[in-house]
């Protein structure tokens, strides 16, 4: 298990299951602020064995920088054969539904489960 | 770092509205310790605006309605105060403001910040760019240049995914500083509409 965390948020890499948790309000300041979030999606790649998992269920808010870094990995993915991403999303949090639909766009295999 | 607050029905522009302004003083912190501050005054403003859209126990259309509203403020307040952070230009000497304002029919975040007269020529540039086209189409677009490009062109997204994701009109406005001719001030607002919003009544 590997974590990142700050003031309001946390994030866990479950690396056996590649799932990715998100907690919390990420507004970080860009591009280089973000790189150590990127790196850690990052390493799910290298195991295409089984489908990526972004539960974001918990990320109740997410900066436009956020989202530039989530549609950095996303791009980066769809790059790779044989890649499968599922996100986990929440029906209570305003801005999944609206938000994450933009990232299919770009990853038309990715999956979103609104829960 | 300087805060005034304003809640008065001052002049005649707004006597029939609610309003609120937060103005910083850019040059007396710097960037990385005044970050903070950008999601604390959005989150403020973003809690303000729910006591004109009250909620009705038992009917969850006010309580949905209630919470989208909060989260599409505490959005456009944080993104739009993060742009202004960025890009003030520190020689110009005008604070950073933040206004709220609420009407019956309507809710209005406006940020201004100090610009060079050059800076002001590429954001018009830009938001000329922005009215051209789709902005569902241009946020697809800007994500994938986004992929592969540097700091300089995120902040554009921010404006897009307002107007995609949380239906805003933005507007824009650009001064002459009064005293510095090179410089000018950008007044960025984003306006949500709060027709078909059940309980509305500021």
């Amino acid at each position: 298990m590997k974590n990142i965390h700050g003031e309001s948020f946390e994030i866990l890499l479950e690396e056996e299951s590649s799932t990715v948790l998100f907690k919390g309000a990420l507004r970080l300041c860009g591009t280089e602020d973000y790189a150590p979030i990127l790196n850690l999606l990052k390493e799910t790649l290298s195991n295409s064995a089984m489908p990526i998992v972004l539960d974001l269920r918990q990320l109740e808010f997410l900066n436009s920088s956020g989202i530039t870094m989530l549609s950095r990995f996303v791009i980066e993915a769809r790059d790779h054969a044989g890649i499968e991403i599922q996100m986990l999303a929440s029906e209570a949090v305003p801005w999944h539904a609206r938000t994450l639909k933009n990232l299919q766009r770009l990853m038309p295999s990715l999956s979103i489960r609104l829960i | 770092m300087t805060i005034s607050k304003t809640l008065s029905d001052c002049d005649e522009r707004t006597r029939e509205r609610e309003y609120l302004t937060l103005a910083f003083s850019p040059s007396s912190a710097p960037l990385r310790s005044r970050w903070r501050n950008n999601g604390l005054s959005a989150d403020f403003l973003g809690d303000y605006v729910t006591t004109f859209l009250p909620t009705k126990d038992g009917v969850p259309a006010f309580e949905e309605r209630q919470k989208e509203l909060r989260h599409a403020v505490t959005y456009i307040a944080n993104e739009l105060l993060e742009n202004a952070m960025k890009y003030h230009q520190p020689d110009v000497e005008i604070p950073i403001k933040i206004h709220l304002e609420l009407a019956s029919d309507q809710v209005t975040v406006s940020v201004s910040n100090g610009v060079s007269v050059v800076q002001a020529g590429r954001y018009k540039a830009f938001v000329e760019h922005l009215q051209e086209g789709d902005a569902g189409d241009l946020l697809l677009k800007q994500q994938e240049e986004n992929a592969r490009a540097s700091e300089s062109t995120a902040s554009s997204l921010g404006l897009l995914t307002m107007v995609s994701d949380y239906d805003a009109r933005l507007n824009w406005r650009f001064d002459v500083h009064p005293t510095q001719s090179e410089s000018m001030t950008v007044t960025t607002s984003a306006v949500l509409s709060l027709r078909n919003a059940p309980g509305a009544s500021a």
